[in-house]
């Protein structure tokens, strides 16, 4: 009997490494599907273009104020493209100084706002109170052909706003007068909120 | 006695006839007078403008805020038709421009909003803006000077307090009776 048992365990091909090492793949495999739904490209690749989700709030080109696209770092460009639409780029050659800053706002947008504003005994307050969401402002001050200054701001999920600065600086950009108001902007905020 | 009289009034009313027929005939003289000095006057007259980046005195506004006032300024202006060109701070063409005045904007007063905080409680939470914006001639002398204010008190992100501060410039200088004369005694000074 016991030499029957011994010998079906055998036959199965019972290999406890075999079995952790799938356990491992099926981590791994997790975690590369996380992290590329996070972002399109890390940056840590330095042949590929860096590119992040992005809302464009104004300055940019002639990209439309307030649209949502992908701003990417790719040969010396810094191209900011619309779902669907041809992209306009900035030569980081041009870019002056990068500045980092914070905001909380609220989520939803207009349909949100207005089911705020119709929810009956001031529940739209109470929604409003959690419905928030911190964000990135990565200001650009960039120069065109003629030596004007633009600027040009634009809204990502937080963290990414390091990256992207950190890519620009990696590219050569030069951050020079103001320092970053991140912390200040975040805590300024913080302390309006908590009040 | 009666034949006078009879003749007076043909007298008179011939007269009136007369000026009757004169009046047409004077009235668009003078509006086309009018109109060619006050067209001449204006194109004479057409300013070109250049905006200044923002000048946050002695107070730690955001660079974000600084970047949003002057970029919506530069577009706030160009909706007006106001002005013949509007130059960016820097533009190399400006310098060619014949008619150039430069709009200088000093931040004096901010207060930080949340917009959570508008969401919540409607009254508090209102981001403010109040700033000097002066029109300077190249010889510096200042043609124009007002202090204005934006704010975005109940829906918005706090950046829509800079649109809204740039809009009110624009159109102070519209609505105001500088003359464009770029004389310093026309200095108008007021509060928005």
């Amino acid at each position: 009997m016991d030499r029957f048992v011994v010998s079906r365990g055998h036959s199965e091909g019972y290999h406890p490494e075999r079995r952790h090492a799938l356990w491992l793949s099926t981590v791994l495999i997790c975690c590369s599907l996380t992290a590329s739904a996070q972002k399109i490209t890390q940056g840590g690749d330095t042949s590929a273009p860096f590119s992040t989700r992005a809302t464009h709030l104004l300055g940019f080109a002639n990209a439309k104020n307030n649209s949502t696209g992908t701003l990417s770092v790719q040969d010396d460009w810094l191209q900011f493209q619309q779902n669907g639409k041809p992209g306009t780029q900035v030569k980081i050659g041009s870019v002056r100084d990068v500045f980092l800053g914070g905001e909380s706002k609220q989520v939803g947008g207009l349909p949100m706002t207005l089911g705020k504003a119709a929810a009956p005994f001031g529940g739209g307050r109470a929604v409003s109170l959690f419905a928030h969401k911190k964000y990135d402002t990565l200001t650009l001050e960039y120069v065109d052909a003629d030596e004007g200054i633009h600027g040009a701001i634009f809204q990502l999920t937080k963290g990414q706003g390091e990256l992207v600065k950190n890519e620009l600086i990696a590219q050569g950009v030069t951050i020079n007068s103001r320092k970053d108001q991140s912390t200040k902007e975040s805590a300024t905020e913080a302390k309006h909120e908590n009040k | 006695m009666k034949t006078s009289k009879c003749g007076l009034s043909i007298v008179f009313v011939i007269a009136l006839v007369a000026v009757i027929l004169a009046l047409p005939g004077m009235l668009p003289g003078q509006t086309a007078a009018a109109k060619s000095s006050g067209g001449d006057g204006t194109s004479a007259m057409r300013w070109s403008v250049q905006v200044d980046q923002v000048d946050p005195g002695n107070l730690d506004l955001a660079s974000s805020f600084q970047i949003a006032i002057y970029e919506n300024l530069v577009e706030e202006l160009k909706k007006t038709n106001q002005f013949q060109q509007v130059f960016r701070d820097g533009d190399l063409k400006a310098g060619e421009a014949p008619n150039l005045l430069v709009l200088k904007t000093t931040v004096e007063k901010y207060t930080p909003g949340s917009e959570t905080r508008r969401a919540v409680t409607t009254v508090s939470g209102a981001t403010k803006l109040t700033v000097r914006s002066q029109l300077l001639t190249r010889e510096g002398n200042v043609v124009f000077e007002h202090t204005v204010n934006g704010d975005v008190r109940f829906f918005g992100s706090n950046l829509r307090a800079t649109h809204n501060l740039a809009h009110n410039i624009a159109k102070t200088i519209k609505q105001s009776s500088w003359s464009g004369s770029g004389q310093p005694t026309a200095i108008l000074t007021g509060q928005l």
